[in-house]
């Protein structure tokens, strides 16, 4: 007992603190630069739903998302994007943009019911974003158009499955029957 | 051998050079992340927010822990994201959450109700003369909520906590 008390008197707590706080240190600069990296640069999410099917499955997929674009506002139509969702703040979502402010955008309202189509100017500062799977899709359709700085990344690579890996398609695909 | 000491003298040089960059990365790594998630003094200037801030410019404290834990209400005044030009920041105060009804002026004879949607706010000038908030633009998203004014620190006369 004597000797227990001896032994956690004689502990050279100095160093051990000053080792501790140094490991400390090291993991938080780590963690420094990923979060730069992750918020500035590029990030990887995982998006999950079947509003965009078939680029994206329904039980989830891996991929690269990269920050730059949108800041200095090279985005353009046909690209997929990360958007912070304009319903629940808290929620983000991966969309695919199909019009640019002062364009004129054409949709179908309901395809499930009709084949009713309608045409919307994007006003000034927003942009219009639409699932590529339309029939069960929450979008700019049900939303309108989205203000430009809800927009968080734009999607350029696909990292899971393995099997659809690679880079993704800029395409505005939309029936040609219309 | 001249030039064998010279590459010797760049390289301590070079380091030097490294560590105190390092240096400098890390405190702006610092002063980054604090004026993000934290605090940040912001100037402030326009018309738009008379009598509370001045139209030449105030430096106000703007915390940025509330919009992300959905601690922003009625009242407070708040650092939005224009919606209509991504670039500029605005001062507004908070006059309505979602699911409340907001009636306002949209000219002196004429007012309109609204009830403001679900994940929106809606966002109005103290001087509802000469502010440009959702009474043009409609309720703004809260995702471009940037940050919470609390405190004024320029100039001397007006320093101090801002009311709600």
């Amino acid at each position: 007992m004597v000797g227990l008390i001896g032994r956690l008197w004689n502990l050279p707590y100095k160093s051990i603190v000053k080792e501790a706080s140094g490991k400390t240190l090291a993991v938080t600069k780590f963690f420094c630069v990923l979060h730069i990296t992750n918020t500035y640069l590029c990030t990887f999410a995982l998006a999950y739903g079947p509003s965009m099917i078939p680029t994206f499955n329904l039980t989830g997929d891996m991929f690269l998302a990269e920050r730059l674009s949108i800041k200095f506002g090279k985005v353009g139509p046909g690209d997929i994007v990360l958007l912070r969702s304009p319903e629940s703040p808290r929620k983000v979502m991966v969309k695919r943009l199909l019009g640019l402010e002062s364009h004129s955008v054409t949709y179908v309202v309901d395809p499930m019911n009709s084949d009713r189509c309608d045409t919307i100017v994007v006003p000034k500062g927003h942009v219009w974003v639409e699932g590529d799977n339309i029939y069960n899709s929450r979008d700019s359709r049900q939303f309108g158009p989205v203000p430009y700085s809800l927009l968080e990344g734009r999607v350029f690579c696909k990292i899971w499955p393995p099997k659809e890996f690679g880079s993704l398609m800029k395409s505005g695909m939309k029936d040609p029957d219309l | 051998m001249r030039l064998l000491s010279y590459m010797g003298q760049w390289k301590s040089a070079a380091k030097e050079v490294l560590d105190r960059t390092a240096i400098v990365a890390k405190f702006l790594c610092l002063l980054h992340v604090t004026n993000n998630y934290l605090c940040s003094p912001t100037l402030v200037y326009g018309p738009s927010m008379l009598p509370t801030l001045n139209l030449t410019g105030d430096v106000v404290l703007a915390e940025h822990v509330s919009h992300r834990i959905g601690k922003v209400g009625r009242g407070d005044l708040v650092l939005v994201r224009s919606p209509v030009d991504p670039r500029r920041i605005l001062t507004k105060r908070v006059v309505g959450m979602e699911g409340d009804t907001v009636c306002f002026y949209v000219d002196p004879m004429y007012s309109q109700t609204t009830v403001v949607p679900k994940g929106h706010v809606w966002i109005q000038g103290d001087n509802t003369y000469a502010s440009s908030d959702s009474r043009h633009f409609g309720p703004l998203p809260y995702g471009l909520i940037q940050g919470k004014v609390f405190f004024r620190v320029w100039p001397p006369d007006g320093f101090g906590t801002l009311e709600q």
